[in-house]
C-alpha cells in the first residue's frame, strides 16, 4: 500500500511539475507571443489567423508562410496585423517568406527594445519534453505539452515528429524546450496528438539570409526556393538507382527513397471484371503550398496493368482508351497561376525496344514563377493484344531541364518483363 | 393561233395549264370565264384575250385592282402578247406562251440518279439500315464496361436507329408538303448509306489519330471527310425531295452542312469553360494490328516536346 502511495505521489508531483513549467513557461514568452491575422481590406474582417513569435528586439516575426500567403500573392487585398498578449493590434511588414519550410518573417514597429525568443543551438534529444505555443481556433494564447520524436523520416525537407496537439490557428506558433529556447516551428498536424514541426535551423537560415540581403522582391525568393528545391530533389531522384519491378507481366520502376511512398490495389477479388487490373501508385508524400488554390512541388507515377479475361482485343482496347481519356494533373493551380495545359503525341519506343507506347506530353507554365512548369505524362502500351501497360506521371514546380531527365528515365524504365 | 396559260404561284410554280385554240379568251372570277381565277382580288371579268389574225391582243376589263405585266406600273390596254409574258390580276399571276416557245434541252439521267435507283432497292435498303444497326450495337457493346447481354444492345440499338430514320423522314414530309414526291424510300437508302459512310469516315479517322504524332500537318484533311460526307448527303436529300437549279441545290446543301458543324462548333465553344486545368490530347488507341507507323525514339519525343515548354512561355509573354 505505501508503495502505491508512493507512485501516485510521484506521478502526481510530476504532473504538477510540468504543468508548473508550463504555466511558468507561459508567462515569461506571453509578450513575445502574438496572433497573426490577415485582414481583408475590402470587407476588414480578418480572412485567415494564425500564431507568430518574436526573434529580434527589433519586432522581427517569425510565422507560417501558410498564414500570410494571401498577402503574399495577393498584397493589394490584404494586409498583416498581429495582436499581442495585452489585446494591442498592430501593422505588420512583410519582409522574407521561406516557402520550402513555409516560414516567414514579419516585421512591427517597436518603440523600445523588446524582449524576444532565443533559437535554440542544439537539436533536441528523442523523448525530450517540448512545449508547443500558439492561438488554437482564435480560442486564446495556450500551452501544450509534448515530446520530440525526431525527425519524421518519409519527409524530402525536415519535419520534426512532436506528439502533442498542433490545431490549427497554432501554425507559426514557436515550440520551446525547457530553457525556452525555439527548437521548432508549428506547421502542421496529423490529427490524434501528431503535430509536425520545422526545425529550428530552417529559420536560422532564412533569418541569416534575411540580414544578408532584405531588398530581395518576395516573388523572386519564391521563385529561388522553389527552382533550388526542385533541382535537390530531382538531382536526388535521378541520381537514385531505379529498382525495376513486376507488375502483371510488365516491369516498373520504383524509385528506392524514404519520401516516395508506393501503394498498390488490384481487382483480383471481382470475379466479373472483363479486365484484371494492378495497379502501383507511388508518391512524394509532401508538397508546396504557395496559396490556398496553388500547390506545387508534388511527384506521382501511376502504373496500371491490365490484362483482358475472354474478352475481344477491339473492346479491351476500347475499354483501355476510356481508361487514359480523361487524365488530370495531381495538384491545384488556377487561371492567375498557371497556363493551360499543352500537349503532344506520338508512337514512341524506347532505346530497349521492350515496349512500345502511345505518348501524351503535356506541360504548363507558371505565371509568376518564369522557369517552372508542371508536367503530365501518359503512356499506354500498345503492342499486345490482350495486355497492357498504362503509365503515368506528373511533377509540378520543375525546370525544363528536370523534366526532359525525368521524363527521359522515366520512359526508358518502363517494359515488358 | 393555239395559246398556252398558266395559272402560277408568286413563286413562278406552275398550278394549272390551259392550251386554247380559239380566237378569244376570257379570264376573271365569274363562272362564265374559260379560266376562272377565284381570288376575291380578281374581277368577275377581268383579262380578255383576242386574236387579230397576227398578234394576241390582252386587254384589262376596266377591272378595280388592275392588271399588269410582271414588273410594269401600267394598266394592260391592248397589249401584244409575246411569249412568256407573265400578267398579275389581283393577288393571282398567269403565264402566256405560244406553241413554238423554246424549251430547254432534255437533260440525260445523271449516274447519281443510277446511285439513288440502288440505294432504294429494297435489298440494298434492308441491307444498309440492317448494317447500320449492326454496327450502332457493336459500338455498344464496345463501350460497355461490363458484361452485357443481346437484349440491353437491343433497345439501345433500334431507339438510335428510329433518331437516324427521322432525318430522312422529316425531308420526306417536307417535300410532300411543298408539292413534291415523297419518296421516302430512296430518301431513306440514301440517307443509311451516307450514315454507313459516316462509321467508315470514323474508322478512318481514329486510324490516322492512332497512328501518327500531333505535329502531323495533314489531320484538318481528315477531318474535313465527314464534312464532305455530309454536305454530299444534304445534296443527295435535296435531289430526291425538290426540282431546284443545280445552283440553290449547291447553297442550300452548304448551308445544312454550315449549320450542323457550325452549330456543333458553337456549341463546344459555348461549353467550353474560359480556363481548363484538364490537358486536352489525344487518346485514340487501336489494337497492335492497327499500328502502322514506325515509332520514334524516346530523344525525339522530347525533342518534339521542348516546343511545348517554348509555347506555354510565348502564351505567359503574350498576356
Amino acid at each position: 500500500m505505501k508503495g502505491i502511495i508512493a507512485l501516485l505521489l510521484i506521478a502526481t508531483s510530476s504532473i504538477c511539475n510540468a504543468t508548473e513549467q508550463a504555466e511558468a513557461i507561459f508567462k515569461q514568452l506571453a509578450p513575445s507571443l502574438y496572433q497573426i491575422r490577415l485582414i481583408d481590406k475590402a470587407s476588414g474582417e480578418k480572412s485567415s489567423i494564425g500564431s507568430g513569435f518574436q526573434i529580434t528586439s527589433d519586432g522581427l516575426i517569425a510565422t507560417n508562410y501558410h498564414v500570410i500567403s494571401g498577402y503574399a500573392r495577393h498584397p493589394s487585398k490584404y494586409k498583416i496585423e498581429y495582436l499581442d498578449n495585452k489585446g494591442n493590434k498592430g501593422a505588420l511588414e512583410l519582409k522574407s517568406v521561406e516557402v520550402i519550410n513555409d516560414l516567414a518573417l514579419v516585421k512591427r514597429e517597436v518603440t523600445r527594445e523588446m524582449p524576444f525568443f532565443e533559437i535554440s543551438d542544439t537539436t533536441p534529444t528523442k523523448g525530450e519534453e517540448l512545449f508547443s505555443l500558439g492561438n488554437p481556433h482564435d480560442l486564446g494564447m495556450i500551452v501544450v505539452p509534448g515530446t520530440y520524436n525526431g525527425l519524421k523520416k518519409e519527409s524530402f525537407n525536415d519535419r520534426i515528429h512532436f506528439t502533442g496537439s498542433v490545431n490549427s490557428g497554432m501554425s507559426g506558433g514557436p515550440v520551446v524546450n525547457a530553457q525556452t529556447q525555439v527548437v521548432g516551428i508549428n506547421v502542421a498536424t496529423s490529427g490524434n496528438q501528431i503535430g509536425f514541426l520545422v526545425p529550428h535551423d530552417k529559420l536560422l537560415s532564412l533569418f541569416a539570409a534575411y540580414k544578408v540581403d532584405e531588398k530581395i522582391s518576395i516573388e523572386q525568393q519564391m521563385l529561388d526556393q522553389l527552382t533550388k528545391n526542385q533541382e535537390k530533389l530531382m538531382s536526388t531522384i535521378l541520381a537514385n538507382e531505379w529498382q525495376l519491378k513486376q507488375l502483371g507481366e510488365s516491369l516498373i520502376p520504383t524509385v528506392d527513397v524514404p519520401f516516395i511512398r508506393c501503394w498498390g490495389d488490384s481487382n483480383a477479388d471481382k470475379a466479373d471484371a472483363l479486365i484484371l487490373a494492378a495497379v502501383a501508385h507511388c508518391t512524394l508524400e509532401e508538397n508546396t503550398y504557395l496559396s490556398s488554390h496553388f500547390f506545387t512541388g508534388i511527384l506521382e507515377m501511376e502504373f496500371r496493368y491490365m490484362q483482358a479475361k475472354e474478352l475481344s482485343d477491339t473492346k479491351f482496347y476500347t475499354l483501355y482508351e476510356q481508361r487514359i481519356k480523361r487524365a488530370g494533373p495531381a495538384n491545384e493551380a488556377n487561371k492567375e497561376d498557371v497556363t493551360e495545359y499543352q500537349c503532344q503525341h506520338d508512337i514512341v519506343m524506347p532505346a530497349h525496344q521492350g515496349m512500345k507506347n502511345k505518348a501524351v506530353f503535356c506541360t504548363r507554365a507558371y505565371k509568376d514563377f518564369p522557369g517552372l512548369f508542371d508536367i503530365l505524362y501518359l503512356a499506354a502500351s500498345i503492342d499486345k493484344n490482350d495486355q497492357a501497360l498504362l503509365s503515368h506521371f506528373t511533377v509540378a514546380g520543375v525546370t525544363q531541364n528536370s523534366a526532359m531527365a525525368f521524363s527521359k528515365k522515366f520512359m526508358e524504365s518502363v517494359t515488358w518483363k | 393561233m393555239e395559246i398556252i396559260i398558266e395559272e402560277i404561284s408568286k413563286g413562278h410554280k406552275l398550278l394549272g395549264r390551259h392550251k386554247f385554240s380559239k380566237t378569244s379568251i376570257t379570264i376573271g372570277r365569274g363562272y362564265q370565264s374559260d379560266i376562272i381565277i377565284s381570288d376575291p382580288h380578281v374581277c368577275a371579268e377581268h383579262l380578255n384575250f383576242a386574236y387579230d389574225g397576227e398578234h394576241w391582243l390582252v386587254s384589262d376589263a376596266d377591272t378595280i385592282n388592275g392588271s399588269f405585266i410582271e414588273n410594269s406600273k401600267s394598266v394592260i390596254k391592248q397589249h401584244i402578247v409575246k411569249s412568256g409574258d407573265i400578267i398579275s390580276l389581283g393577288k393571282s399571276q398567269i403565264r402566256v406562251f405560244f406553241p413554238d416557245h423554246p424549251v430547254e434541252a432534255s437533260t440525260t439521267f445523271s449516274p447519281f440518279e443510277n446511285l439513288i435507283d440502288i440505294a432504294r432497292h429494297p435489298i440494298s435498303l434492308v441491307f444498309n439500315i440492317a448494317l447500320f444497326a449492326v454496327i450502332t450495337g457493336f459500338l455498344f457493346y464496345l463501350n460497355h464496361g461490363t458484361e452485357v447481354s443481346f437484349t440491353q444492345l437491343f433497345v439501345p440499338t433500334i431507339s438510335m436507329m428510329l433518331m437516324f430514320a427521322l432525318w430522312p423522314a422529316v425531308i420526306s414530309i417536307i417535300s410532300h408538303l411543298t408539292k413534291h414526291d415523297a419518296r421516302i424510300t430512296s430518301q431513306l437508302g440514301i440517307s443509311f448509306v451516307f450514315f454507313n459512310l459516316m462509321w467508315v469516315s470514323d474508322v478512318i479517322q481514329r486510324f490516322v489519330q492512332f497512328n501518327v504524332s500531333s505535329q502531323w500537318p495533314l489531320m484538318w484533311l481528315v477531318s474535313a471527310i465527314p464534312i464532305a460526307l455530309a454536305f454530299c448527303l444534304f445534296w443527295f436529300n435535296l435531289s430526291i425531295g425538290f426540282h431546284t437549279s443545280e445552283r440553290r441545290r449547291l447553297i442550300i446543301s452548304a448551308v445544312l452542312t454550315g449549320l450542323l458543324f457550325g452549330g456543333n462548333a458553337l456549341i463546344e465553344l459555348s461549353k467550353k469553360p474560359e480556363f481548363s486545368t484538364r490537358p486536352k490530347y489525344d487518346a485514340t488507341l487501336m489494337t497492335p494490328m492497327f499500328s502502322i507507323t514506325p515509332s520514334t525514339s524516346v530523344d525525339e519525343f522530347l525533342e518534339d516536346s521542348a516546343e511545348l515548354f517554348e509555347n506555354a512561355r510565348k502564351e505567359i509573354d503574350e498576356e
